[in-house]
Order: structure tokens, then sequence, then C-alpha cells
């Protein structure tokens, strides 16, 4: 049990890594930053030690680096249980139809097509960002103030990624860290630009920031798309039965079904607009599922490139 | 192997015990509070042989955020990176509440075997 006591922080982060390998690496930054906020505040309120007097002392106040994974392992165990909306309940001997439909059932289907549409907005707003501060970033490298605007630019495009990272647990429940990454001991300005440019997940991070504008296009127009020819043929019955019949039921005018003079998608009897209205209902529940399935792999792709690379 | 016994009945009745502690503490206090002096705290308040890791506090804060039982912000620091203050919640007052009943129930119950005053 007994490996080398760790002389330093450095040492303390690197077997609590170690312990932890395997979970998630969400979990695993949280559990880093907790445990060197600690460290350092413990080593600076002790300006008379040295590090490594301090560090002898950690196993029996902080515990030891396994003592402190097993005890990150059960907590995170335990709040999943508690807090998670558990995925609906996909038995063996349900039938295909109900597992089709059952997707109106699931929050995240509804969570996920919100995220969708609302891509198109923080994407154009990340991309702005990112080549603004890349753009002004090179502009200002000969000025004195370059420095600190990159230092800047950079430390907010973090704060960006905390944050997308946090709304993308929300909507899909995918963990993603708590925590930013710990920025490690005070430093020179120009020692933090040097570890900013060799740290891989400066650049993962602007990447993924500028592929959120493509991404989130491609994202709102499938969900705008889906939802608006969807919707619009489930609800073919009503034009023909306005068109036809004069009934126009929650007052809806013959004029608002119309698209330049045509009415859109319109079947010449009322029962071939329920084929229509089926459709539409299929179309629909496809874009719940499609919804749930895209959101759940833009969270896989944002974890591989907000959160792995420093992990 | 007789040195991890105690220690693993300790950490079993930790597993609640924790989050009541942290609770009480920021229930009594009228500042906001960090986690390293929440740590702190409790070091304090043991004497002798640490009865939980200050390690075990951080996820456990972090869960009953979660929960809605404790706010957050985050306030940023010269010494290091942002600090994270925690404050109680009403909901946390409540649970809180109902969880020293549970406790004095518990406690008491479990006297009166190890005391021998029932039987």
């Amino acid at each position: 049990m007994s490996v080398n006591a760790p002389r330093s922080i450095d040492e303390y982060l690197k077997q609590l890594r170690q312990a932890l390998e395997g979970q998630d690496p969400a979990l695993i930054q949280d559990a880093l930053y907790d445990a060197e906020e600690y460290l350092r505040a413990e080593v600076a309120a002790h300006p008379d030690k040295s590090e490594s007097d301090v560090l002898e002392l950690i196993a029996s106040t902080y515990g030891a680096p396994d003592e402190v994974a097993a005890a990150y392992r059960d907590t995170e165990a335990k709040v999943k249980a508690a807090l998670q909306t558990p995925a609906p309940r996909t038995a063996a001997h349900t039938s295909g139809l109900t597992r089709f439909f059952g997707v109106y059932q699931d929050p995240r289907a509804y969570t996920s097509l919100f995220y969708m549409l609302l891509t198109l907005a923080t994407g154009i707003v990340y991309f702005t960002f990112v080549v603004t501060g890349l753009s002004l970033s090179a502009g200002f490298a000969v000025l004195i103030i370059g420095v600190p605007f990159f230092l800047a630019f950079i430390g907010i495009a973090r704060v960006i990624a905390l944050g997308e990272g946090r709304l993308l647990e929300a909507m899909t429940g995918e963990r993603m860290p708590r925590r930013p990454v710990h920025p490690g001991p005070p430093a020179s300005w120009w020692r933090r630009i040097g570890e900013m440019l060799t740290d891989v997940r400066t650049w993962t991070t602007l990447l993924y920031l500028l592929l959120m504008l493509p991404l989130g296009i491609i994202y709102f127009t499938l969900a705008v798309t889906g939802l608006a020819v969807g919707l619009r043929l489930a609800l073919a019955p009503l034009v023909v039965l306005s068109r036809d019949f004069g009934w126009l039921p929650l007052r809806l005018s013959a004029d608002m079904l119309q698209i330049d003079g045509h009415a859109v998608a319109s079947p010449h009897t009322l029962v071939g607009s329920l084929f229509y209205m089926v459709a539409g209902i299929v179309m629909v529940t496809l874009l719940m599922h499609a919804a749930r399935w895209i959101a759940r792999g833009h969270a896989r792709l944002a974890k591989a490139l907000l959160v792995v690379p420093g992990a | 192997m007789d040195d991890s016994q105690p220690r693993k009945f300790q950490k079993d009745l930790n597993a609640g015990l924790v989050a009541l502690v942290l609770l009480a503490v920021l229930e009594r206090t009228t500042e906001d509070l960090y986690g390293y002096e929440i740590a702190k705290r409790l070091q304090k308040a043991n004497e002798g042989e640490a009865l939980f890791k200050e390690g075990t506090v951080y996820p456990v804060l972090r869960a009953l955020a979660a929960g809605g039982l404790l706010t957050s912000r985050v306030v940023p620091s010269y010494a290091g990176p942002a600090r994270r203050y925690y404050r109680i919640t009403e909901d946390g007052r409540a649970m809180l509440r109902q969880w020293s009943d549970i406790w004095r129930q518990t406690r008491g119950f479990v006297d009166r075997f190890i005391e021998g005053t029932a039987s």
C-alpha cells in the first residue's frame, strides 16, 4: 500500500492522477484542481517549512492520493445516482414501436434538440471571439500590451470552454469538468505564455470554439428544417379542413398555411392528408432520435477537445 | 490487518456524516467559506487523530452544491487560482434540521445499547 510518499506537489498530483486512472477525465480534472488548491494553500500557510516537509504531513491531513481518489470515486457514484435523470427504461420486452415513440418521454431528447438550436448562436459568438482574439493578438504582439492581451484572450477562452462544458452536461448528461485546469504555481508572464503556447489543450480548445460555427450551422439547419417540415406535414389535415370545409381550428386562416400563394404540401383529400400526418409524426420522432444521437456525439467531441488533452 | 478494520468502520460511518458536519459548519457561520478554510476548521476541531481526511471534504462540498443545499460563487484570489466560496441555502438549512434529528435519534439509540441501559 505504501508506495513512496510524495515529496512535492507535482509528485502528489502525479500519484493522484495514477490512482484515478480509468475514471472520467472530467472527474480527474476536478480532483486534481481541488488537491492542487489545498496543497498550494497549505504550503503557503507554512512559510517556515519546505515543500517536502509540508507534504510529509499531507497523508494524515488531506489524505494519501489513493484515499482521496477513493473518496472522489464514491462521492461521484452517489451523486450521479441521486441527481441524474435516469435514462428511460428500454426493457427487452418493449416493442420496437414503443421504443421508437418512447423518445418523447426522454427529457434528454428535448434538451438535445434545444442544444442543437442554440449552437448557431453560441457558434457565432465563439467563432467571432476566437478570430478576433487571434488576429488582435497577432497585431498586438509587437506592442507592450501584446502579452497581457494574449493571456486574457486564452484565459477567457478557457472560461468559455468550462461554461460550454457545463451547458453540455446539463443538456446531454455527459460528465464535464466543474473546475478549470489549475494554473499551477505563480509564474512570470513570459513563462505563462510559454506554457499556454506549448499546451495542446490551448489549441484544441480554440479549434473546438472555431468548429462550433460550422457545426452550429449544420445542427441548427437540421433541427429547424426537421421541425418545420415535420410539423407542417403533421398538421396537413388542418389545411384540408380549413380549405375544403371552411373549418378553421384555433382561428388559423387558410393564408397562414400557405407560402407564396401555394398551400405547401397540401393533399387533395382528407384521407390523403392523414398519410401526410403520419409521415410528419414519423419525421419529428426521427428528429428527436437524431437530436439525442447528435448531442451525445457532440459531447464526446467536446470532451476529446476540451478535457482529454490536458488530463 | 488490525489497523485497517477500525479505519474501514470509520469510513463507513463517515459516508453521511461528512455531509452533515459540513452543513452544520456552514450554518454556524455568517461569512462564506472556501474549501481550504472549511477543511482547516474541521482540522482544528479534531483533537488528536483526524476522523476524516480533508481531501474527502471537497467532493462532498461539490455534491452538496450540485444538490442545491449550498450555493457557491467564485472569487479571484491573488495567492493562486480563484476560490470557490460556499454558503448554505434554505433547502440546506431544512435538510440540516432533518439530518440533525435523525442523528440525535440514532446516537441515542446506539448509546442505549453500548452503555447497556437497554437490555
